[in-house]
């Protein structure tokens, strides 16, 4: 009797547990094995990515495997913002502009893409010129025309129906108000004024002002053609039409997206690409953890998010010499940070938000992102030092005293009316291991001096369009904090501050600018930079930082570093420094 | 010829009789609960189990106010580069005797000991909903028969059949953030004790429901019965004493199914909100962010800890039906 019960206890305890950990994994996952593979020759060291391409090859064939945690915001090349997505659309479109494919900073030249040169600006400014290529054709063998481009920039108008992306055509283009095509009543669906199409390969942008970055604003995917008679408005994503090296050929919402050569895509046309595996699969909605088992495993060939492994990934990498062989630990450009909501009470009165900027301990907040070593050292403001602009200033001793000021806190909790503290809720992405980290950090240190944050998880893929992004969620449900990343729109201070914290950046979704700031002392200063030139225009950019941290309208975290892992079965890879991550477009795979 | 009695003479004559007795002591009849006390008393592996039991409910009721804080970050007892804990199998030391977290360095006897005190309370009450409304409706089938009895007996066959883990996770997503005057955890808990309280009332139903069917043709019934009692006298007040055995013996195993169940459910992101500690949860962040593969200790913390208290509970209430029921000896 007695040993039937302690078997049947064990049993117990053992199915479940066993059940437990079924539950838990998810289907990417064939199983990992504890064997470090070797590595193929090539210049694999740690490190080599960054300023070399590692593996270089022109062989062809083979299945390239990514996996991704979470899901994209969307793979509609006209309503997507995060980094991974905009580096991985190039293996399905051509915008106008892009960066140079080459590893270190090389790979900060903007070149044409679609386009034949970099455009012309008439003398007073506001007019701006460019032809696109002739004979580029979407997957279907129709030849693109500057038509096709001009749609894919009015599609970007309707927020209602494509919520993500920058905000910079209403902002810089005449005819904001345009209220996008798909309300659109003009002729061949063309009502957008401030873009002409004078022939099948020309383009004329009408400026309010001038604006001599506006190449780089072309370099976004969203100037990649769109066929009009093609567009399913915000089913587009399932199936964009290609006019890059690959195509869509399967692709299951939240699961997996399949990836073929692209017959009709012509390799001269498009030299910052290339076609080399003769199919590409993502794998999304992947553990991290899960995910980083598979690439050391090799089951798994690049994580697409490119944000790093994981914190149990990293330690086994760093101290395993033939696994750190195959890592990179680039500094990606990329400014961590906590948005602190402005239009949420307390946090309406500044007292209370420097209250939060004093108490947070920053080295918490570091160790959630990977350490001084692979998570980036702590900062102090918002623009990373990579940034043509970066002043170092500290206002609220992040420095100084990293661990947090609880003494200033407290005083400052005092000045807001608040002395024992407040509640408040706090958003971050919950499939994001290193944002959930930061999250809980940051709730213990605020919890020293009163302050009660509830954490609340969203999944990444909708975060900004119905979350974070959505400003009257963020009001409705009283929260005050939103976990929150930045990597320049292009390497200078206004695209990397724009969206930010300009007051016209504000959108009703897909909102960037989460702290709804929208001071005029900033969004003066972003007006005059544009008459400005040289020096006296760099020095701008310091002077809105500084005014923003006085605001104290975002907590800054660390200049991101990462520590990103590539199978070494892989070919040309490579970071691409403007994403801060590897090259998507031109990677291969030895089948 | 006489035979000399042994009379004790007195003033008062002889003493009145005293009662007959075995080495001094008076010979009583040894109650049921007696009888199984000793048989418990004998079943040294179902008192090692009790023990532990005991133990465990002391620590989730004192350890709380005698541990640190569980939710303390200790940075400085993490490798900055590696993450993980500085030192021997998880940073054990006299300050940290389970070792502490990767990454946070929040100390795991603390987080043991408070999410004791979650898991055991709502595996506790859920298991008294599950025995209320077990009993109640498992009596009535066994005794009232008929149309009744099937009811209730396909009702029991529709809720064992419910995808219980299921509903769990997709109602965790649709709670509001209060209701009915409670917020935060306190709403969580009391929606883990329903749901896991609730479903698993069948468990108890049917067993009470055998047992009431046999008890019901015994003859105090019939007595009492023909005495005029009507059907809830003879429920509440005749049959219910009866069940107390069988009713205790169930709910001791109840409850470390209802412990792993709300394991299961912290581990699967719908138990209580973070920081708080609880053991699935701890089992979760353990295998879902991979430190099972840098710091092992964190793992087996936890499931060592749910190991035992299921084991424990296990064995003492297997421990129980023995002494309890003779027919199972």
């Amino acid at each position: 009797m007695k040993r039937r019960s302690i078997f049947a206890a064990t049993a117990t305890a053992a199915a479940a547990a066993l059940l437990i950990s079924a539950c838990s994994s998810s289907s990417g996952s064939s199983g990992s094995s504890t064997t470090t593979p070797t590595s193929t020759t090539g210049t694999a060291a740690f490190n080599a990515g960054i300023t070399s391409v590692v593996n270089p090859s022109t062989h062809k064939g083979g299945t390239l495997t990514y996996e991704v945690r979470g899901t994209p915001d969307s793979f509609d090349p006209g309503n997507t913002y995060y980094a991974w997505v905009l580096d991985f659309d190039h293996l399905y479109t051509m915008p106008l502009f892009g960066y140079k494919s080459c590893p270190g900073s090389c790979g900060l030249q903007l070149v044409p893409d679609l386009a034949t040169n970099m455009g012309t600006t008439s003398a007073n400014g506001l007019t701006y010129t460019v032809q696109i290529q002739p004979d580029v054709k979407f997957e279907n063998g129709t030849v693109v025309t500057s038509q096709d481009v001009k749609y894919a920039i009015e599609r970007t108008y309707d927020r209602s129906v494509l919520a993500n992306g920058p905000t910079y055509y209403q902002a810089l283009l005449t005819d904001p108000t345009y209220p996008g095509p798909y309300k659109d009543r003009a002729k061949n669906l063309m009502g957008l004024t401030a873009i002409d199409t004078p022939n099948a390969t020309t383009l004329v942008f009408h400026l309010q002002a001038p604006f001599p970055d506006l190449p780089y604003v072309l370099a976004f995917p969203n100037t990649a053609p769109v066929l009009p008679s093609a567009d399913t408005g915000s089913n587009y994503q399932l199936h964009p039409l290609s006019t890059g090296p690959y195509m869509f050929k399967s692709y299951t919402l939240n699961k997996q997206l399949i990836l073929v050569p692209n017959p009709n895509w012509n390799a001269s046309t498009d030299p910052n690409a290339e076609q080399l595996a003769s199919e590409i699969v993502v794998n999304l909605n992947i553990n991290q953890a899960d995910l980083d088992n598979n690439l050391i495993a090799g089951n798994a060939d690049i994580d697409a998010y490119g944000a790093g492994v994981g914190p149990a990934a990293q330690a086994r990498i760093l101290s395993t010499p033939s696994l750190k062989a195959d890592a990179d630990n680039p500094i990606n450009g990329f400014a961590r940070f906590v948005y602190l909501d402005t239009k949420v009470a307390p946090l309406t009165n500044l007292h209370c938000r420097e209250a939060i900027e004093y108490a947070a301990n920053k080295t918490t907040m570091q160790t959630a992102w990977g350490g001084p070593v692979a998570g980036g050292a702590i900062a102090s403001t918002i623009m990373p030092p990579v940034i043509v602009g970066y002043k170092s200033f500290d206002y609220y001793n992040a420095l100084s005293q990293p661990n947090g000021d609880l003494s200033a806190a407290k005083a400052q909790l005092a000045a807001c009316g608040q002395p024992n503290g407040f509640t408040t809720a706090m958003a971050y992405r919950s499939d994001n291991p290193q944002e959930t980290a930061e999250a809980t950090a940051l709730q213990a240190s605020l919890a020293a001096v009163g302050i009660k944050l509830t954490l609340k998880g969203f999944p990444s893929g909708p975060y900004y369009t119905n979350f974070a992004g959505d400003p009257a969620y963020m009001s409705s449900h009283n929260i005050g904090l939103a976990g929150g990343g930045w990597g320049a729109d292009w390497p200078d201070g206004y695209g990397f501050l724009d969206e930010l914290l300009n007051g016209n950046a504000i959108a009703p979704t897909g909102n960037t600018n989460i702290s709804m700031e929208n001071d005029p002392v900033i969004n003066n200063l972003f007006t005059k930079s544009s008459t400005l030139s040289g020096a006296a225009r760099t020095a701008v950019w310091a002077q809105i930082d500084e005014q923003a941290m006085k605001d104290a309208v975002i907590l800054p975290a660390v200049y991101q570093k990462t520590l990103l892992y590539r199978n070494p079965a892989t070919t040309n890879v490579y970071v691409q420094t403007y994403y801060g991550m590897y090259n998507y477009a031109v990677m291969g795979v030895n089948s | 010829m006489a035979v000399p009695i042994d009379v004790a003479t007195g003033p008062g004559g002889p003493e009145p009789e005293a009662p007959l007795s075995v080495a001094g002591k008076a010979i009583e009849g040894r109650s049921l609960g007696q009888i199984a006390w000793m048989r418990l008393r004998r079943d040294k592996v179902a008192m090692g189990g009790g023990v532990v039991v005991i133990f465990l409910i002391l620590v989730a009721i004192i350890g709380p106010h005698l541990v640190q804080n569980p939710d303390t970050f200790h940075p400085n007892l993490i490798n900055p580069t590696f993450l993980r804990p500085n030192g021997f199998f998880g940073g054990i030391s006299l300050a940290h005797p389970l070792g502490v977290e990767p990454e946070t360095g929040r100390d795991l006897l603390a987080r043991i000991v408070v999410g004791a005190q979650y898991s055991l309370l709502i595996a506790f009450f859920s298991t008294v909903l599950a025995v209320v409304i077990g009993t109640f409706f498992g009596v009535i089938a066994g005794y009232l028969g008929g149309w009744v009895d099937s009811l209730i007996a396909r009702s029991m066959d529709v809720f064992l059949a419910f995808p219980l883990l299921v509903f769990a996770l997709a109602l965790a997503g649709v709670i509001p953030s209060s209701a009915f005057g409670l917020s935060g955890n306190s709403l969580r808990i009391a929606v883990l004790i329903f749901v896991i309280g609730f479903f698993n009332w069948p468990y108890m139903g049917r067993i009470i429901r055998g047992q009431t069917l046999s008890l019901r043709e015994r003859e105090f019934v019939d007595a009492a019965r023909s005495l005029g009692a009507r059907t809830p006298y003879i429920l509440f007040r005749e049959l219910l004493p009866n069940l107390v055995a069988p009713i205790l013996v169930y709910a001791t195993l109840l409850i470390p199914t209802n412990i792993l169940f709300e394991a299961a459910l912290d581990y699967l992101g719908v138990g209580l909100y973070v920081p708080t500690p609880t053991w699935g949860q701890m089992l979760s962040s353990a295998v879902q962010n991979g430190y099972y593969s840098i710091d092992p200790e964190y793992m087996l913390v936890p499931g060592l800890t749910i190991f035992i208290t299921v084991m424990a509970f296990n064995l003492f209430g297997d421990g129980l039906r023995d002494a309890l029921d003779p027919k199972t000896r």
